[in-house]
């Protein structure tokens, strides 16, 4: 039997930019959790990236005529993310939080949680906690941008050519928010791992 | 750190710096504690960072977002694209027929049309503008006032 290529990302969004909901449903589905993770690191409040997302992908639909299809899809989007959160945090109105709220502290209210990982021990789950939270004390003291290119370098594993293209900037200016946010959260591991972080939930 | 090499060695970890450049951090690695002590730091937060919680995002936002989109108004092109439509247009077009007959044997204004039957007789009506509007794809109510005066320009 033939084997049936999958429609790619950018014959999918030109029929999204007909106006094609089944489409952009499909774009949704291939795509909600690479923006949901970009939207928690970058705010550190799970309520808070709940409706950012909502609001990229609203927008993404709406500026669906703007994308060309030259371009990587994914790099579209991530341009249209990061616009978006950099233009809302600044606006006042999503407080980036990492020091106040721990993502397990949000489960059940709204409905995002951090899964463990499989087999989770105990010990395994509270590790990880804390790992979470000098991670997220570290994306907070560190400039939108290099937060920005971080999240997209380490979570989304994009290259930095890609990130340079979302974040409308030279490829020699992403090597050093990269460089910068990366020490910046070694440093913190640094300071868990040799007990030196001031605890909070530590007992 | 005050190494000239030390700004490259996060690119030279992540596999992006080129293969020249690579080669002479490789050889400066050889010689600088500095730099490699940074290197194993890099790579040790790299790990570290796979080791993270997976982050597992709400299932509550599909339906949120597809929502909202629904709520968006359609482009004028689609909805024009959906009155266009054979099961909308030929029993518009065969009611007008049977207006037009009622018109001339009774003389006045039909009536108990509902809006959908009134919004169709509309467009069938003016059909030859439609056409025009699908034909341009227009997207603006700027668009709309061009293409309804387009027949006054053809006649200049």
């Amino acid at each position: 039997m033939p084997i049936v290529e999958p429609e790619s990302d950018a014959q999918v969004m030109q029929r999204v930019a007909a106006g094609d909901r089944k489409a952009f449903a499909l774009l949704f589905d291939r795509y909600h959790a690479s923006v949901a993770r970009f939207a928690f690191r970058f705010v550190g409040d799970a309520a808070r990236a709940e409706e950012l997302t909502q609001d990229i992908f609203v927008k993404l639909y709406r500026n669906a005529k703007a994308y060309k299809p030259t371009a990587q899809f994914k790099t579209f989007l991530f341009r249209v993310a990061t616009n978006h959160c950099l233009n809302e945090v600044r606006r006042g109105e999503y407080r980036v939080t990492h020091t106040t709220t721990s993502p397990r502290e949000e489960e059940g209210e709204s409905g995002v949680e951090v899964a463990g990982p499989e087999g989770d021990r105990p010990d395994e789950a509270v590790a990880g906690r804390e790992l979470e939270r000098a991670v997220g004390e570290a994306l907070q003291g560190m400039s939108e941008r290099e937060r920005a290119a971080f999240t997209m370098c380490r979570f989304e594993g994009m290259a930095y050519r890609d990130i340079a293209e979302a974040l409308e900037a030279s490829e020699a200016a992403v090597k050093s928010l990269i460089h910068r946010a990366t020490l910046a959260v070694a440093k913190k591991i640094e300071e868990l791992q040799a007990g030196t972080l001031p605890a909070r939930s530590r007992a | 750190m005050s190494c000239a090499f030390e700004e490259e060695l996060t690119a030279y970890v992540d596999g992006e710096l080129p293969s020249a450049r690579r080669t002479e951090v490789e050889a400066h690695l050889g010689t600088c504690a500095e730099c490699r002590s940074t290197e194993t730091l890099l790579r040790h937060t790299l790990a570290s960072l796979a080791a993270l919680p997976e982050f597992k995002p709400s299932a509550d936002t599909r339906r949120a977002v597809l929502a909202k989109v629904d709520a968006l108004p359609l482009p004028l092109r689609e909805r024009l694209k959906a009155l266009l439509r054979p099961s909308v247009l030929m029993p518009s077009l065969g009611l007008a027929a049977v207006v037009g007959l009622a018109v001339v044997y009774t003389g006045s204004e039909p009536q108990g049309l509902d809006v959908t039957d009134a919004g169709a007789l509309e467009l069938a009506a003016n059909l030859e503008l439609v056409e025009d509007y699908d034909i341009v794809g227009l997207d603006s109510s700027e668009d709309l006032e061009v293409i309804e005066h387009l027949h006054e320009l053809e006649v200049q």
